[in-house]
């Protein structure tokens, strides 16, 4: 484990920031600095999961991540940025405006290599499909905090598959209120009220675990 | 069984807090205007333009379900939310959101991490008094005269509203809604930030809890003492809005050093004062229950919102803390009657066994449960295990 993946599962934020910019001044390749970043999240997940982390250090390392990544991005783009883990759609659906859940599923998934299109909140079927058909995204990612919210995942699961996208596509939902029953209801393939276990599922199914 | 009134219903409910038992387990349903107006065919937005008709709604919901035990109502004036609630960007249906879509708020960054020293500074009451007018656009006049106007409406509203309970027969649990310190910023800071606040100075946010917690335990009491709500009309109590200081987001050491402490003193405030302490722990508080046994004995209300889980919590707090809930707004939504008989059963053979337990749902009634599924909670309560 090197000393910036370390630093990173510590949380010390301005260890990481120094190891980083150490790192882009000595012109490392900048794909090894973002692996030695995504090795440091791998940990802060096993910590979450064996329950020496919680939600807020999950978010404090997300937070970290991104700040190092706005560090090494520059480099990234002027070379090879590497292919992404898969590639997803995400939104709160239609008629619900809570963001937190989505950004942080949206920050750890980033973490761990996957593209993340990001459509916001409130988020009609349309655009959904709109987004899949243009991306080739191979994951669905809907979230949402309300009731409401379940008739609107249902909607955009229809849409998607009368847009005859259904197939090759795999539905995530997740909110602090979705249980199996909702994910039936929805014909979600998925479902989650915890953001480290959405990443082990989009991990899934995209065939990078066993 | 005893026949339903005020005096028993009333009894019923001040049994299970004291932890007692009585003919059956109380129910309480915990419904604003949101799902009568939506049964009823009355819009959201409607609502917010005539809360009577609203009001209306819910008086005619409580009686095709046949009533239930207690009703929790709000006692709070503008005035006095604005101080006991996070100021957060509410988005009002038929004004922001369209006309028929739930109330909702906007997690920003209210308050800036340079507000902090402020609030030090001044005291919460203080700071809130000077944030306000800014964060709503007015001048300190107009902000002023604005919240005071509306006060006198709002409480001839108050005070018609409980006088109409009172005539049916039905006691109230009548409240401010005080949010903890730690809630409070929360929401405000916006979760993510507060989060790194706690991460990068820890020292600064306790000094801004510190400065906080006087304001919002007087601003409490007096709210709830001008609702007059006493025996036997109800019960003067405060709901405590409790989420993110639990376990489901933070270690317990952030919980001990940011939330307990606080709770603690507004529950023995509260309590000193004759108010019954509701715990509104919404999401997951398992590793937190242990510490509820600090709150005094057969003094509060935990309330779960099936997050948490509530047969630990009856296990944990047996003897000491009546346990509310917990019904999910999933269950309700898209469950069947069956489905829900049968869990208000499980609830009421274990988490009522030896009393201490009011039925109840998780967090409040959602905007599209099913009537039935509502119907079937009430009898439940009413019918199974009747001495």
């Amino acid at each position: 484990m090197s000393e910036l993946s370390t630093a990173l599962a510590n949380l010390e934020e301005e260890r990481v920031r120094i190891l980083v910019q150490q790192r882009v001044n000595g012109g490392n390749e900048p794909l090894s600095i973002v692996n030695e970043l995504r090795q440091g999240m791998d940990i802060v997940g096993e910590r979450y999961k064996s329950k020496e982390y919680f939600l807020s250090e999950l978010i404090i390392s997300g937070e970290i991540f991104k700040e190092a990544m706005a560090l090494v991005e520059p480099l990234l783009k002027a070379g090879k940025r590497g292919e992404p883990l898969g590639r997803m759609v995400l939104g709160t659906v239609k008629g619900d405006i809570h963001n937190i859940g989505k950004d942080i599923v949206a920050t750890l998934l980033t973490a761990a290599g996957f593209e993340v299109y990001d459509l916001g909140v409130d988020v009609p079927p349309s655009k959904f499909i709109e987004k899949l058909m243009e991306t080739n995204a191979s994951i669905l990612g809907m979230s949402g905090l309300l009731t409401p919210a379940f008739e609107s995942m249902k909607e955009t699961v229809k849409a998607v598959a009368e847009a005859g996208l259904r197939h090759g596509i795999k539905v995530i939902i997740g909110g602090g209120i979705v249980t199996e029953a909702v994910g039936r209801y929805v014909g979600a393939d998925a479902f989650t009220d915890d953001a480290a276990e959405g990443v082990e599922i989009c991990k899934k199914f995209v065939g990078a675990l066993n | 069984m005893t026949e339903d009134n005020l005096i028993s219903r009333l009894a019923r409910v001040q049994a299970a807090i004291t932890l007692g038992t009585s003919d059956r387990t109380p129910v309480s349903l915990m419904m604003d205007y949101k799902f009568p107006c939506r049964h009823k065919g009355i819009t959201q937005g409607e609502h917010f333009r005539n809360q009577t008709r609203g009001f209306h709604a819910l008086l005619e919901v409580f009686d095709e379900l046949g009533g239930w035990d207690i009703v929790f109502t709000d006692t709070m004036t503008t005035q006095i939310r604005n101080i006991l609630e996070a100021p957060m960007v509410i988005k009002v249906p038929g004004k922001d959101i369209p006309e028929d879509d739930v109330i909702q708020w906007e997690e920003t960054e209210v308050i800036q991490e340079e507000d902090y020293n402020k609030i030090i500074e001044l005291g919460w009451k203080k700071f809130i008094a000077d944030f306000y007018p800014r964060f709503r656009g007015w001048g300190n006049a107009e902000y002023r005269r604005r919240v005071e106007q509306r006060a006198g409406l709002e409480y001839t509203h108050i005070k018609a509203f409980n006088k109409q309970w009172e005539q049916k027969g039905i006691p109230i649990l009548g409240s401010a809604g005080p949010f903890s310190p730690l809630m409070m910023l929360s929401c405000s800071r916006s979760m993510t930030n507060f989060m790194l606040d706690i991460h990068r100075i820890p020292d600064k946010v306790k000094a801004v809890m510190d400065a906080m917690v006087s304001d919002i335990i007087d601003v409490t009491i007096q709210s709830v003492k001008c609702s007059v709500i006493e025996p036997p009309m109800g019960i003067p109590a405060a709901l405590i809005v409790l989420e993110r200081g639990g376990c489901g987001y933070f270690p317990v050491k952030v919980f001990e050093r940011f939330e307990l402490p606080y709770l603690k003193q507004m529950v023995e405030a509260f309590v000193a004062e004759g108010i019954t302490p509701i715990l509104h722990f919404d999401h997951d508080w398992t590793l937190n229950l242990p510490y509820l046994k600090e709150l005094p004995r057969g003094k509060c209300i935990a309330q779960f919102d099936s997050t948490t889980d509530i047969f630990k919590a009856k296990e944990t707090l047996r003897d000491h803390i009546c346990i509310m809930g917990d019904v999910s707004a999933s269950l309700l939504s898209l469950g069947t009657p069956i489905e829900v008989e049968d869990y208000c059963k499980k609830l009421i053979d274990v988490t009522g066994e030896d009393g201490g337990f009011i039925l109840g749902v998780g967090c409040s009634v959602p905007v599209d449960a099913k009537f039935e599924n509502l119907r079937a909670m009430v009898n439940t309560a009413k019918t199974y295990r009747v001495h």
